[in-house]
């Protein structure tokens, strides 16, 4: 079109009008209206799709002064340009082309700030391609500034790391391979970016045992634990088949070779990380600061114990007992998250640190240090909470690993611990069976020993499991929590491994021997436990009788209208239930009481066989 | 041959000579861990239960595969000795060497990883073979200011340690400059062992220590008797004192959590008496001690009756103005304005609160802050003459303080403009037009108005 024509050889003419009369000028002469009128002449050169021209205007020898002083007011126009052109358009390379020129030839400082200000502005989708577009220009504008180079290192760092946090990070192989907003790409981009800093942060400090850019240092320090935090705690980072070069895993190594290169792998990993953040005036800062290098230590320690990343560097003569104890800060740190990719690097660092360790080998004042006794709760909390299911199982399966490595006395205080704290009947029952286990371990022990079978001392201290320790622990176990108004059906789990837990002791342990003390103790579980458990039984079956009964009856009259209230899970309304599926969870119920109530006879009749023996 | 297998060589021979000649150095004498002295030391001293070590080490696998060495890493490796840190041979051993001191120590599974093993490099059942260097070790720094130095003669048992107000039996002997000046078993309550004529450092350290713990602690004049020194004992003002302690046993005082809210109340009505006492004599550290509880148990207390929380606030600002002429006394000014702003949250118009704060303003050279405090004061009672001296006193503090600014900045302004003026004649006026770009653009992200400000800085 004619008009659309005349305009943007108007923008050029503008443009080369600007031009011509800035050729002419000392460079102290440039006024500030040339700036904005470059600016906008430039600017519309691009937009209308004519970057040949301004190259060649850039490009050119004489104008060398002019792009020197205001090239950098085109950064934000050619970005956007690049950003919407299509890779093989001939146009984009044009302007990359500009956009290197630009680099080459404008003032460091301003250069600078105009390429941080477009990385500042960018969001969404576009914030991985902008960066991963800047990246290499920006590294050459830091290595030409002259002063606080450190800080704009940190500037930049800081801010390319801040525009990439709200980004979600590919979690699944295809997702990981699809990288759609190209963040996996863009991460390991940023720390090749990095790379060249870090060698001279390496070089001063080959050359003298001081650091002697402590700045650079730190700021490439902070970045590091930035990216512990993330996007590499919420990354997965396993094997995978068929991925050979995993993008987190090689961000992660990266990572972990900067703070190695650095000296600042060890005493992150090890020592107690203090004095040397900046102390802040302000508490709450401070208090922020260190939740953050929780977070950022936690991951670091998964990385290595887990994934063996810089393991060989590592000391690799600390006990095994201490190293679980100072990961045990990291454990908690991860355990008390809800989102899986974290849970389950909490899981998988404790696993770790347990697998390393013999069974029996834990000494029980290791329950002195706090973490070894809320972990294990916060455990508990995701076996019973936690929605995903893979995690509730290893929960599980850790737990009893945490169990086998204690000595016995330790077993005893945390069984003590978990029955007190759980609230929860399964759990309950879980320990309970745990408790039989190891009393079956101290009997047998006994016998051989009696026979004078020759057996490990470590393994089994059997005063825990057997007389006065033991009657304190049963104490716990075999009673009702709340007397004969407890409810069986919510408590069936417990009620259960209690049952089967007294049904062991009567038929392993005679009168005679008393070696569990149960028989000695045996009025009070009569008046703790069996008797409230028959009168409970007998209510509830009284109860869930009538209920069914007028269910049925309910049934024959109203047909219809039997919704009496309504259950919403999270928000979402449950299908109602029919009183047909109503009376399939009462006669279950019934059947629940049934089967507690066989138990319970059994263990009676044990009881009162094994007395008339002895009498 | 090449090297490594010289090496695997020499690492088969030296494994062999120990397990042939090595002396048994395990209390169960069951050949856990053997050790050759390669190097004897230098000194006669051997490192101390607790005691920082530092090593320089390199271990080898039964098949002389080496798998760690501290010297590929460049530097030492540190530990606490004694305390479960590192494998059992390794305590074992390492409380064995000298100063100086080169050995090797042949490591039977038991002693190391045992059947687990460590991934990736220690496989299951391994025998570990190890060279070590003892280069240093020094007792341990309880507080990292050098103030008191622990060093463990016999270990305690498990972990847990007395806690403040926890009360402790203890035998204790006091040296200093070589000649004994106390010797006493002693029953009393961690932060009141001045009421035994026992220093502060020695309550501090006790919350380190673990039952049946014997050990030597090396007490500066700031945790020892301070600048008053001890007239009893002829102790003369900032004298260095040793203490051997051995912490028969203890019984845990409660925490916060364990009591209710009408034993806090009588507990604190006890200590804040406790805490004059010790004010009064000048001990203020024992004192921050006992007005300390009274805020750790009632700041957070909830659900309180009205009654009770009258009581509580009554107590806390006590407690918080107390606190605060404590730490105007030992010169740490940032806290007693800190207790002195606690105060004032209670009761706005504390004559007291203000007051102190105004001093421990002005002795932080806020001056206009003071000043404000002080006239406060004055609003509150226009008859506080003390008040009334204190603002004439940042008057005049202010007039001399600016003076001697203005001193020292006409100083600077000087260097400044001749560097500038330096600089300026090297790159002519470039910045200052891409500076009026900037403006006349409005450009306004932090950055531009960074570097604007950058360039007077």
């Amino acid at each position: 079109m004619p008009e659309e024509q005349s305009q943007t050889i108007m923008a050029i003419d503008e443009l080369q009008a600007i031009i011509q009369r800035c050729q002419i000028l000392e460079e102290a002469d440039f006024r500030g209206e040339d700036f904005n009128l470059f600016q906008v002449a430039g600017q519309k050169c691009l937009e209308d799709g004519y970057a040949a021209q301004l190259l060649e205007v850039v490009q050119n020898e004489k104008n060398k002064v002019i792009i020197k002083n205001m090239g950098w007011n085109l950064i934000c126009p050619l970005v956007r340009c690049i950003l919407v052109y299509k890779q093989e358009d001939d146009k984009r390379e044009h302007c990359l082309k500009i956009l290197d020129q630009l680099v080459q030839l404008c003032n460091a400082k301003e250069l600078f700030l105009g390429l941080l200000e477009q990385i500042e502005q960018t969001s969404g989708e576009q914030v991985c391609q902008t960066v991963m577009l800047l990246l290499q220009p920006l590294q050459t504008v830091l290595f030409k500034l002259q002063n606080k180079k450190a800080y704009s290192v940190g500037l930049s760092l800081a801010m390319i790391m801040n525009q990439l946090t709200p980004l979600p990070v590919p979690y699944t192989k295809q997702q990981m391979q699809e990288d759609k907003l190209g963040l996996c790409q863009c991460c390991n981009a940023v720390v090749d970016f990095a790379k060249p800093f870090v060698n001279e942060v390496v070089k001063s400090m080959e050359k003298s045992s001081e650091c002697s850019d402590m700045e650079l240092k730190e700021e490439l320090l902070k970045f590091c634990m930035k990216s512990l935090k993330y996007p590499l705690l919420t990354a997965q980072l396993e094997q995978l088949e068929s991925i050979e070069d995993h993008p987190f895993r090689r961000f992660a190594t990266e990572i972990i070779g900067i703070l190695w290169d650095m000296r600042e792998f060890i005493p992150l990993v090890f020592l107690h990380h203090k004095g040397r953040s900046p102390s802040w005036e302000n508490e709450e800062f401070e208090d922020i600061e260190r939740k953050n290098s929780a977070d950022s230590l936690a991951c670091l320690a998964y990385l290595m114990f887990v994934h063996c990343f810089g393991i060989d560097c590592f000391p690799m003569v600390f006990s095994p007992s201490y190293l679980l104890q100072r990961n045990m800060t990291h454990i908690e740190v991860l355990l008390k998250r809800t989102e899986e990719s974290v849970l389950s690097k909490g899981l998988d660092l404790f696993e770790s640190s347990l697998l390393r360790m013999e069974d029996n080998s834990l000494l029980h004042q290791y329950l002195e240090f706090s973490d070894f006794i809320t972990v294990p709760q916060n455990l508990v909390k995701v076996m019973t909470l936690c929605p995903i299911e893979h995690l509730r199982k290893k929960s599980l399966n850790i737990l009893q690993l945490f169990i086998n490595k204690f000595d016995a006395e330790g077993k005893y205080t945390l069984f003590r611990c978990l029955l007190k704290t759980s609230n929860h009947a399964g759990v309950e029952g879980y320990i309970i069976q745990n408790i039989k286990d190891q009393i079956h371990l101290s009997l047998t022990h006994l016998r051989s020993k009696a026979r004078n079978v020759c057996c490990d001392m470590k393994v089994c201290d059997n005063s825990w499991f057997t007389g006065h320790h033991l009657i304190s622990l049963l104490d716990l176990v075999l009673l009702l929590p709340e007397g004969a108004e407890t409810d069986l059906l919510q408590n069936s789990d417990r009620i259960m491994a209690s049952l089967n837990l007294l049904r062991y002791l009567i038929i392993k342990d005679s009168e005679y021997n008393n070696q569990t003390g149960v028989w000695t103790m045996l009025a009070k579980i009569e008046q703790n436990f069996l008797k409230p458990l028959h009168v409970g039984l007998n209510m509830s079956k009284a109860h869930y009788e009538a209920e069914i009964k007028n269910k049925k009856e309910n049934r024959r009259e109203a047909h219809n209208s039997n919704t009496v209230c309504s259950v919403t899970v999270s928000g979402e309304k449950m299908p109602v239930m029919t009183t047909e599926m109503q009376l399939q969870v009462l006669h279950s119920a019934l059947f629940t009481f049934d089967l507690i109530e066989s138990v319970l006879a059994r263990v009676e009749e044990l009881i009162e066989v094994k007395i008339k023996a002895v009498t | 041959m090449t090297t490594d297998e010289a090496t695997k060589n020499e690492g088969e021979v030296q494994a062999a000579a120990l397990a042939e000649r090595g002396e048994d150095i395990t209390p169960a004498q069951d050949r856990g861990v053997l050790k050759i002295i390669k190097r004897p030391g230098n000194e006669d001293e051997s490192p101390m239960i607790g005691d920082k070590v530092y090593v320089h080490y390199k271990g080898k696998l039964a098949n002389g595969k080496k798998f760690d060495s501290s010297r590929d890493r460049n530097e030492p490796f540190i530990f606490s000795l004694g305390k479960g840190q590192v494998i059992k041979a390794w305590d074992i051993g390492v409380a064995t060497m000298k100063k100086g001191e080169i050995c090797y120590l042949l490591c039977k599974p038991e002693y190391a990883y045992g059947s687990a093993g460590s991934a990736p490099k220690i496989p299951s059942n391994a025998t570990l073979f190890f060279e070590v260097e003892l280069l240093d070790f020094k007792g341990e720094d309880l507080f990292e200011d050098g103030g008191i130095i622990r060093r463990i003669k016999r270990k305690g048992e498990g972990y847990s340690n007395p806690n403040e107000g926890a009360t402790v039996e203890i035998h204790l002997e006091g040296f200093c400059g070589g000649t004994r000046f106390d010797c006493k078993d002693v029953k009393f309550v961690v932060g009141e062992g001045e009421d035994h004529d026992i220093p502060i450092g020695i309550d501090k350290a006790l919350e380190k220590m673990q039952r049946g713990e014997h050990c030597i602690l090396y007490l500066g004049p700031r945790y020892g008797f301070g600048e008053a020194g001890k007239p009893k004992y002829g102790i003369q003002a900032n004298a260095e004192l040793v203490y051997e302690v051995t912490l028969k046993s203890f019984e845990k005082a409660k925490e916060s959590w364990e009591m209710d809210t009408k034993e806090k109340l009588e507990q604190a009505a006890i200590v804040k008496e406790k805490g004059t006492m010790y004010f009064k004599e000048g001990k203020y550290l024992q004192a921050v001690i006992q007005y300390g509880k009274i805020v750790s148990w009632l700041e957070m207390e909830y659900g309180l009756s009205e009654k009770e929380s009258k009581a509580s606030d009554s107590f806390l600002l006590a407690a918080f103005l107390n606190l605060a002429m404590c730490y105007l006394k030992l010169r740490e000014y940032t806290k007693a304005v800190e207790c002195c702003d606690k105060a004032l949250g209670l009761d706005q118009d504390n004559e007291k609160g203000l007051y102190r704060r105004g001093e421990a303003r002005l002795l932080m050279n806020e001056f206009e802050l003071a000043k404000c405090d002080f006239q406060k004061v004055l609003e509150v009672n226009p008859q506080n003459k003390a008040a009334k001296s204190q603002i004439s006193v940042c008057q005049k503090k202010t007039k001399e303080h600016n003076e001697r600014d203005r001193r020292i900045y006409a100083n600077m302004f000087k260097k400044f403009a001749e560097r500038d003026a330096k600089e300026a004649a090297s790159k002519i006026g470039i910045e200052k037009e891409a500076e009026k770009a900037a403006c006349e653009k409005g450009l306004k992200t932090p950055e531009s108005e960074g570097r604007e400000s950058e360039g007077h800085v």
